[in-house]
């Protein structure tokens, strides 16, 4: 009778302390799975990012200087001021500034931009579009070439006649093959634009996805207010980039104070948002690592639970033989192991996550992602695991064996 | 092989000084077959536990083939635990989440110098031996107290060490089992020449032995 209770005893306890220690072992590694998912995954996203501004500026051509309302970037390379129109104390170049510029000898080409999201509709179909108004240098600049008919022309511009060049995606969308799209009416905002050319694919979205059309046409309903968001100027000669400028700067100070415009050049902004971007990593890694951390703290009072509870274990193992390393090292690779299977945990999802985002966001894993999930998990486990062990390691072996 | 020179053993409970071994000068010789006989509470596994070098004295010395261990480090104390003794507990202390024939083979794993023999093969002989061989692949929890007892032997015989000490074997089991632990400890002292310290409280298991050793707070009160 006694041997069946006890024997019985044992049996139910260990079962229900296995049943326990499964979902222990889960919810340990949790933390960890966490921390890595977050830190991978916020890595893919900086990456992503600045991949694709990046690729948005390197799909711009060569020389490119670029006017911008507001201090976007100010002399020292940092982030200052505001960035884009519609900012307060910006300025809102107008047509007489693209005039002055154009008698600047060092600028070559002078391009406005002005850029609003609009709803494009033909042929029985509406996309969510882009209106460009812009003049034909602009394809020059921006290294846009045509697949289809002509660009508009300078007396397009100055009739303010309702012609379009029309972006590669847009196009398809819209007429399904985009080469019938050529003499067909896009209409944006109740103006009915005629496609007189279509636009190669760029590989960017806005462009791709745009109604490219004489700046001047958009004066009226779809440009009130007669401004611009930006002026591109392109500069033919490296060696003019400099002085082209400043005159420019010098231009312009005529019109506006000094901190409602920023003349940057394409090299100058990519540098600036390499460094916004390291920036912006660097705090999303914190982030990430504040989860490790706090993974890592469940690890070890997890562990430290698990040491007291197999204090008897660890008088069994004594008295057989093992080591205090032996013990060290057997509780140790225990906590590795639970942080690196919650690293790896981790990883896996951030690596399906990554593929379910890529779909609307470009996201990207790199080598580092990787090394530093599985890193990471096991210095935490190390770090975290080594005080428990040590706890397991000097426990007195006659105290463990006769420890109940 | 194994000898005991005036040692003691205290504990402090709170303020409260309990000498569980008092004075105790003890010599175990090669193939014998001894009992460690008492009232509970006499000192009876705590002098175990120092013979096995699981515990040290508070004073006195132990000499393990005629050299003093107490200067040796724990690594040095963990070897010769794993080589020269071997331990059977009243409550088997088999570990629950390994199976029977990974019970029996841990001993093995804690081996830093190379085994003279095939670990696989030599647990299988000897739970064979023991007649729990058809037993090796379940959990201790669901083979019976016999055969668990009967496990914690062959782990304990594994590293073929030079005694076994047995703390009251016999004294989760029932009569019959008992009855069966002790033929085994008894055939094991005749076959294979092992020494064999058995501690326990009932003089029926004491008579079979070859030299009963009775104790009394701490103290031998005869040898
Ligand atoms: N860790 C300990 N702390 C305090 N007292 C202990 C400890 N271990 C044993 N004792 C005491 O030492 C005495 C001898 O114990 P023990 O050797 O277990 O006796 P036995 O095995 O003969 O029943 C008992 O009085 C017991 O309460
Ligand atoms: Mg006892």
């Amino acid at each position: 009778m006694r041997l069946r209770n006890g024997v019985y005893h044992l049996m139910t306890s260990a079962v229900s302390d296995f049943k326990r220690s499964k979902i222990r072992t889960f919810l340990t590694s949790l933390g960890i799975m966490i921390g890595v998912f977050s830190v991978v995954m916020l890595i893919a996203l900086g990456l992503g990012l600045k991949n694709y501004i990046e690729g948005q500026f390197e799909s711009l051509g060569a020389n490119l200087v670029i006017i911008f309302p507001g201090m976007v970037f100010s002399e020292e390379g940092g982030l200052g001021g505001n960035f884009g129109p519609g900012f307060a104390g910006g300025a809102h170049f107008k047509e007489r500034d693209v005039s002055a510029l154009d008698k600047v000898s060092e600028i070559d080409y002078v391009v406005p931009m002005f850029f609003k999201s609009m709803v494009l509709s033909a042929n029985g179909e509406e996309i969510l579009g882009y209106v460009t108004g812009t003049n034909e240098e602009m394809f020059t600049v921006s290294n846009i070439e045509l697949l289809e008919g002509e660009l508009f022309s300078r007396s397009d511009n100055q009739r303010r006649r309702k012609v379009a060049v029309l972006g590669y995606s847009a196009a398809q969308e819209l007429f399904s093959d985009p080469r019938v799209a050529l003499g067909k009416r896009v209409t944006a905002s109740d103006q009915r634009f005629t496609v007189i050319g279509v636009a190669k694919k760029k590989g960017d979205r806005e462009m791709d996805n745009s109604l490219f059309v004489p700046y001047r046409s958009t004066f009226g309903t779809i440009n009130p207010d007669k401004t611009f968001f930006a002026i591109y100027l392109g500069i033919t000669s490296k060696d003019a980039v400099e002085t082209a400028k400043q005159r420019a700067e010098e231009t312009l100070l005529k019109y506006y104070e000094e901190d409602d415009f920023s003349v940057t050049e394409q090299s100058e902004i990519l540098s600036t948002i390499n460094q916004i971007f390291t920036i912006i990593n660097v705090i999303l890694v914190a982030i990430g690592s504040i989860s490790l951390l706090v993974g890592g703290i469940g690890i070890m009072n997890i562990m430290y639970a698990t040491v007291t509870e197999r204090t008897k274990e660890v008088g069994i193992r004594r008295a057989i033989g093992a080591t205090q390393k032996d013990i060290l090292l057997q509780f140790l690779t225990e906590a590795v192991t639970l942080s690196v299977m919650g690293g790896v945990l981790g990883l896996v999802l951030a690596g399906v996550m990554v593929l379910v985002v890529r779909q609307f966001f470009p996201v990207a894993l790199n080598l580092l992602a990787v090394v530093l999930a599985f890193g990471v998990s096991s210095a935490i486990g190390i770090f975290f695991g080594v005080f428990p062990a040590r706890r397991a390691a000097s426990l007195p072996p006659i105290e463990a064996i006769r420890y109940e | 092989m194994i000898e005991l020179a005036k040692v003691y053993k205290n504990y402090y409970l709170g303020e409260e000084e309990v000498a569980a071994v008092s004075d105790v000068s003890l010599k175990i010789k090669p193939k014998e077959f001894i009992s460690i006989v008492g009232p509970s509470g006499c000192g009876k596994s705590t002098l175990m536990y120092l013979v096995g070098l699981l515990d040290t004295p508070s004073a006195g010395k132990i000499f393990v083939d005629g050299k003093d261990v107490s200067g040796l480090s724990d690594s040095e104390l963990s070897v010769i635990r794993n080589q020269t003794v071997g331990f059977v507990f009243q409550s088997f202390n088999l570990i629950n989440k390994f199976t029977v024939l990974e019970n029996v083979l841990l001993p093995t794993r804690y081996t830093k110098l190379k085994l003279a023999f095939d670990p696989g093969r030599r647990a299988e002989e000897l739970l064979n031996k023991f007649g729990i061989y058809e037993r090796r692949n379940f959990f201790p929890n669901k083979i019976s107290g016999g055969q668990q007892q009967r496990a914690a032997m062959v782990r304990a015989l594994i590293m073929n060490p030079k005694v076994i000490l047995a703390d009251e074997p016999t004294g989760n089991l029932d009569s019959k089992t008992g009855e069966e632990i002790l033929n085994l400890l008894e055939r094991l002292n005749r076959d294979f020449q092992t020494t064999v310290v058995v501690v326990t409280h009932d003089a029926a298991v004491a008579k079979r032995t070859q030299r009963q050793i009775k104790m009394r707070d701490g103290r031998i009160i005869r040898s």
